[in-house]
């Protein structure tokens, strides 16, 4: 079975997964009852205006009905629109996406750049000291909640230490932005070869990313390490080391025999990093998608947050999809027929 | 006779009961112990909070906003001018009022399912596994966000909605076991003697399958906790002047960057603390469960 195949079969998979996950995120926002008329139309109103603002946004149908409209303009590329920015949920979002995704990117690139050496290294000196260290760290990492450790962050390298910019948005007040051709602002100065630009979205970069990638470096280095200790217990490992294969050597066929199931981890961990993501763009006044959608579903503002949701399932599902075919294509062993 | 029943002694296994692998696992595993000793000591600061903190958690002292640390008000006062310290113990209450239900509702929820579903396989099977693999595309904390905020403001619906989320881990963990164990001797037996399903669900697979499950509660108690606390910090399911820690920190947020850190630090480095408790119990729980993790710390 060739790879094209394999991933139009993949994608025939995923067909009924996203409208299950439609109907999820559609019920969600329904489930309480949360009058979207009472909230739109302010609370001095009427009943007959609130049942015409109802009828406008045709909350007056039954559910399934409801659902019906939702999904058949949903597929169309309508999401509905935001009830307090007035605007197409669809176009804030795909505005957005970049600016999570650019934070997404650098946080778990650092992340996994850190964790894996680290995890690979605690496996091999499993139960000594290093390891001991590593083990504490990581449970620290698993036990700190995201939200803090940015603002802990702010404190000290703001407030204390004056090493960093405010914590708000991605470049300084003072630049004008670079015209926007991918939405991250390190990128289009790079394009619009302005200096400062690129200099100033950097130095907003640097707090969220580490903050990123220290929540997700923990699961990483676990993972890591649970995983090289096994590759570690294999026979062919075994067989190398009964063979006098040096150390170095080894370690590298251990490294490489890792690199498979932990991509794969990775890949599913990004489901969970893009929520964590979303809550340091909160913290860090960053614009993204993430910032947008937590403040819909504090704000309750059911269209975005229904398009957030999606927005989040959707990622989850390409990267499945992604991740897969990376492992076809990088692994000879994978079975495609799966 | 007296040889031989000394020889019965001798022949009894060095680690039999769980007490004295507890003791024996103390010894081995520091971490699991100073966890241990963390989560008891929030428990008697929950427990007795009332009579160990010197003010109301929630009385105003208008003319004292926003007081740094003294030998009055030890964690400084928070800008409506209440006794940081005083907030900081009495929210253990909160912490253990939730986590506790909550792992609770996911265990009696995740185990029942659990054997149901890896006993009885086919249709009921599938669907299950096949809903809570759906669920997985969502980011735990956004789904919790966005269902606390639809289904309304209040403890209740926290513990209940917290509880349900994490019911998945123990349904995979009792259904991957009770697969191994479906087709094994002892089952097929109490088959054969013609035990009903219910019999042999809870009296014959329950024990045997629940360790791996009854390993995680302490982790899944540290996640209850953290999760409690982001609902909180979010201002959905827990009320502003409510003495949490995560609205604690949500006030201590806007001072960060004005340098009033008390109001924030104090009660994230008491969630930090219970958390990290929790996990390395768990940690140290799942070597005492699961004989392989215990083989390699040898």
């Amino acid at each position: 079975m060739n790879v094209s195949r394999f991933l139009v079969r993949r994608l025939l998979l995923v067909v009924p997964l996203l409208v299950f996950i439609t109907f999820f995120t559609f019920m969600l926002t329904r489930l309480g009852g949360g009058d979207a008329a009472a909230l739109i139309s302010g609370p001095n109103s009427t009943a007959a205006e609130l049942d015409m603002i109802r009828a406008e946004l045709g909350l007056d149908e039954p559910l399934l009905t409801q659902f019906w409209i939702y999904i058949s303009s949903a597929v169309q590329g309508d999401l509905g629109v935001s009830w307090v920015n007035k605007r197409p949920v669809l176009t804030d979002l795909i505005e957005r996406l970049p600016i999570t995704l650019e934070l997404l990117f650098w946080g778990v690139g650092l992340g996994a750049l850190i964790g894996i050496p680290v995890g690979l290294r605690a496996a091999r000196d499993h139960n000594q000291r290093f390891d001991q260290v590593v083990r504490f760290f990581s449970l620290l990492g698993f036990s700190i909640p995201t939200y803090f450790l940015g603002l802990v962050m702010i404190l000290v390298f703001f407030y204390f230490l004056g090493w960093s910019p405010p914590a708000m948005g991605r470049i300084s007040l003072m630049i004008t932005p670079p015209p926007a051709v991918t939405n991250s602002y390190l990128i289009d100065g790079l394009i619009a070869a302005r200096w400062e630009v690129v200099q100033s979205a950097f130095s907003q970069l640097i707090l969220p990313v580490i903050a990123m990638a220290i929540i997700a470096a923990a699961p990483i280095i676990k993972q890591t390490r649970a995983i090289a200790m096994d590759v570690l217990s294999s026979e062919y490992v075994r067989t190398s080391e009964a063979s006098g294969l040096s150390r170095r050597v080894i370690q590298s066929i251990v490294a490489r025999n890792s690199m498979t199931p932990i991509i794969t981890f990775i890949g599913t961990e990004l489901t969970a990093l893009i929520g964590t993501a979303s809550v340091l763009e909160f913290i860090f006044a960053w614009g993204g998608m993430g910032q947008y959608g937590l403040q819909a579903i504090i704000q309750g503002d059911f269209s975005a947050v229904q398009g957030y949701v999606l927005a989040l399932a959707l990622f989850s599902v390409i990267v499945f999809v992604v991740i897969d075919l990376v492992v076809v294509l990088i692994e000879p062993r994978a079975d495609m027929s799966a | 006779m007296t040889t031989f029943e000394n020889f019965r002694a001798e022949a009894e296994p060095p680690e039999y009961s769980v007490g004295r692998r507890m003791i024996g696992l103390a010894r081995r595993s520091g971490t699991a112990t100073i966890g241990l000793a963390v989560v008891v000591v929030f428990g008697v600061v929950a427990l007795i909070a009332p009579l160990i903190i010197p003010y109301d958690p929630v009385a105003i002292f208008t003319d004292r906003l926003l007081q740094p640390p003294s030998a009055t008000h030890w964690f400084g006062t928070d800008g409506n001018g209440m006794d940081v310290f005083s907030r900081v113990l009495y929210a253990a209450r909160y912490a253990f009022g939730v986590a506790v239900p909550a792992v609770t509702i996911s265990v009696l929820i995740g185990v029942p399912l659990g054997l149901l579903t890896g006993y009885r396989g086919g249709m009921f099977d599938e669907v299950t596994v096949r809903f809570m693999d759906s669920l997985r595309v969502f980011p735990l904390i956004v789904l919790a966000l966005a269902v606390v905020a639809a289904t309304g403001q209040s403890l209740l619906n926290v513990i209940l909605i917290i509880g349900i989320l994490d019911s998945p881990v123990f349904v995979r963990l009792v259904r991957a076991e009770v697969l191994q164990l479906r087709s094994s001797t002892f089952v097929e037996a109490a088959v054969a003697t013609g035990n009903p399903v219910r019999r042999i669900l809870f009296v014959h697979l329950l024990l045997n399958s629940t360790k791996g499950a009854m390993a995680q509660v302490a982790v899944r108690a540290a996640w209850a906790v953290r999760i409690m606390a982001t609902l909180a910090f979010f201002g959905v399911g827990i009320e502003a002047p409510t003495p949490e820690w995560g609205s604690m920190i949500r006030q201590g947020a806007e001072y960060m960057a004005t340098g009033q850190w008390w109001v924030g630090v104090f009660p994230g480095v008491a969630l930090i603390l219970l958390v990290l408790g929790f996990n390395m119990m768990g940690d140290g729980l799942q070597d005492l469960f699961d004989p392989r993790r215990r083989a390699e710390k040898r």
